[in-house]
């Protein structure tokens, strides 16, 4: 589907992921609790991928069937993948300890 | 029994009945939508394995000891801007302002030219370092290893892209592209900096 978005929101959206890699930065740097670091820069993530693929590469002008087809595609199937493979990873990691 | 055989004009419209595109999108467009979801789960693979060795690992060396962040967060900068020159690229084309189009295109395959060249001189500087995909001076072999393998198969992607743009750059200085070329072309550009939003914090911040 053909949708003609204005050039000042695209320059809009590169000063918000420009500023959400500089809070991921701060964020590794500054030395917060664990849990605090991952959570921000995994939601940081989060928000670039979606603002790229929503409104760079227009995925929110496509019909519903094409969204769910890329969305639901890869991240259901590299969840499957994570969801398989990860409780093994953590096992080998309590039984070198 | 009888049933009334309809012509084709009274038959019940379904998306999935043919005749009719279920996606909305040109057969190229639907393409490439179709590889980068597959080329997307390379990747999944590549961090769900990465996670998974991270994970079974006793120890694994702190990235920012190892990698200058300075610089990669100026490869970050360059690549996220090189996604804001190629939206503004394909709007222009499909605004038919091809000139425009064809500027924005050449300064996003400059932006992936300097992504590439921050890219080997980071590599080179870790192989002098001793860093090889078998061994390293910092800890686990697959340290190493997963950050040749992850920036190496994404380098390979800019440099692709790099070249792809550079060949839409000609088609619009002989007036041959069109907008629907361009936006495709620049599907697969921002889905080189999708990826990197992945790799950059999942390998180097965390």
């Amino acid at each position: 589907m053909e949708h003609v978005t204005s050039y000042r929101t695209y320059w809009v959206l590169w000063v918000v992921l420009l500023l959400l890699t500089v809070i991921m930065l701060v964020t590794e740097a500054a030395g917060l609790p664990r849990l605090v670091t991952v959570g921000v820069i995994l939601l940081a993530m989060t928000v670039k991928v979606v603002t790229i693929g929503a409104w760079y590469m227009h995925l929110r002008y496509e019909r519903l069937s094409l969204i769910l087809s890329v969305v639901l595609g890869t991240f259901a199937t590299a969840g499957a993948l994570y969801f398989l493979l990860i409780p093994d990873g953590l096992a080998m990691h309590r039984l070198a300890q | 029994m009888t049933s009334a055989v309809l012509s084709p004009a009274e038959q019940p419209r379904a998306d999935w009945g043919g005749g009719v595109s279920p996606f909305g999108v040109s057969w190229q467009k639907l393409m490439m939508w179709f590889f980068l979801v597959t080329d997307a789960l390379l990747f999944a693979g590549f961090l769900v394995s990465y996670a998974f060795v991270r994970l079974a690992a006793e120890t694994w060396p702190k990235q920012t000891d190892v990698f200058p962040m300075v610089k990669i967060a100026a490869m970050t900068f360059i690549l996220i801007t090189s996604s804001a020159t190629m939206a503004t690229a394909v709007g222009a084309a499909h605004r038919k302002d091809l000139r425009r189009a064809m500027i924005f295109v050449l300064l996003t395959a400059i932006g992936g030219a300097l992504f590439l060249a921050g890219q080997v001189t980071e590599w080179a500087t870790l192989i002098a370092e001793g860093a090889r995909l078998t061994q390293n001076p910092w800890g686990p072999p697959p340290f190493a290893a997963f950050f040749f393998m992850m920036t190496g198969f994404h380098g390979t992607h800019v440099l692709i892209g790099v070249i792809l743009l550079g060949i839409v750059t000609v088609r619009l200085a002989r007036g041959k592209a069109t907008g629907h070329g361009v936006e495709i072309a620049g599907l697969y550009w921002h889905f080189v900096d999708v990826v990197w939003c992945f790799i950059f914090p999942l390998f180097y911040l965390l």
